[in-house]
């Protein structure tokens, strides 16, 4: 049989891409993950790095341009779209004065990977901090990152005002 | 974090990554050793386990989730996936991706070695248009794919009037994407 399925509408213009179905298939979690595997066991660490990085400079350039225009109004707007459109995300995210702040109470990547009885990368959280570090640089932004292994916290404020990302405080995922 | 919305536009890039780290072959270890092995391992599990049935499970979870418009044919022999609407190739069609020469190969970059290690063989055309067919049989089953409209019916992705429109790749008796005879 052809599938009776309609197309949802779009989702908010904050996502540079947007689908025809408003919620992202959680299997794909475990493609990302396996991506992040694969990468480290050919090219290892450098390697898993400068991937995260290329991926926020190049494929999430479109990110970086709002950013650029919008400041944090444009950061607070992206993650409350891409946090709608993630499926079984419990995050909340605030607009204080100096930092947008993402208090990731259930993150969905994590969740759905635990219930699929997927080994996860123990360096899995990691990502957030790369790519959305190389997302905001060419905005004067930058992130912070405190938690993980399925919640965490993450403030995005002005490149400079906080000291380096200490990379012990994201936990590593079992 | 990079995240399921947006998936196949990621996924795409990193072919285009991945060749430039180390070439096609690179790319087809990732299809190989990251997601049919590791990533859909759910699928191989089914599929080996149970042939025809587990690929009407595991398509159809996998198909309904992704909201893609597809129909499936089968019998005790054959099973026909008619791809009318590919989930995946229209999100990069409608969001102006393009960044790796032939992503509709993954698909048989990935399926290839799983019906391979099931005891199936693929005859397979994309259009990279977002429509495909694709039919399993057993190995030792000699028989050729099924003329237009013959096995599916009205329901045969070959019977749509944008069928040919764009350019056909095709696979006969294919387990992996070096079987490919370009359109």
């Amino acid at each position: 049989m052809i599938s009776d399925r309609q197309p949802a509408a779009g989702t908010s213009s904050a996502l540079p891409y947007t689908d025809a179905k408003p919620v992202g298939a959680a299997d794909f979690y475990f493609a990302i993950n396996t991506t992040f595997r694969f990468i480290e066991q050919k090219l290892g660490r450098d390697g898993l790095l400068r991937y995260w990085k290329d991926l926020g400079t190049r494929y999430f350039a479109p990110v970086t341009k709002s950013w650029v225009d919008g400041g944090l109004d444009a950061v607070a707007a992206y993650w409350r779209a891409f946090f709608d459109a993630e499926p079984d995300a419990d995050v909340a995210v605030e607009h204080g004065p100096d930092r947008v702040t993402l208090t990731v109470r259930q993150c969905p990547a994590i969740y759905h990977l635990r219930r699929g009885g997927r080994d996860i990368v123990p360096d899995f959280c990691e990502h957030c901090y790369w790519v959305s570090d190389a997302i905001g640089k060419p905005a004067g932004l930058t992130v912070r990152i405190a938690g993980g292994n399925g919640s965490c916290r993450q403030d995005f404020l002005k490149a400079g005002t906080a000291p380096e990302q200490n990379l012990n405080l994201i936990n590593r995922c079992s | 974090m990079i995240g399921s919305y947006d998936f196949c536009g990621h996924y795409e890039f990193t072919f285009e990554w991945l060749d430039a780290e180390g070439g096609i072959d690179m790319v087809r270890a990732y299809w190989l050793e990251a997601i049919s092995l590791d990533s859909q391992r759910h699928a191989r599990d089914l599929i080996v386990a149970e042939g025809i049935e587990g690929m009407k499970k595991y398509w159809t979870h996998t198909l309904d989730e992704e909201a893609a418009g597809y129909a499936f044919t089968s019998d005790n022999n054959r099973f026909r996936i008619d791809m009318h609407e590919c989930p995946s190739k229209g999100f990069l069609i409608r969001n102006g991706l393009k960044q790796y020469p032939d992503y509709c190969d993954h698909c048989i970059g990935w399926i290839g070695p799983v019906m391979r290690d099931a005891g199936f063989v693929i005859d397979h055309d994309h259009d990279h248009c977002g429509k495909c067919w694709w039919e399993f049989r057993k190995m030792d089953d000699p028989s050729k794919p099924s003329n237009i409209g013959e096995f599916a019916g009205e329901r045969d992705v070959r019977c749509s009037p944008e069928w040919n429109h764009g350019q056909i790749d095709s696979f006969q008796r294919a387990v992996d994407d070096t079987d490919k005879r370009p359109g």
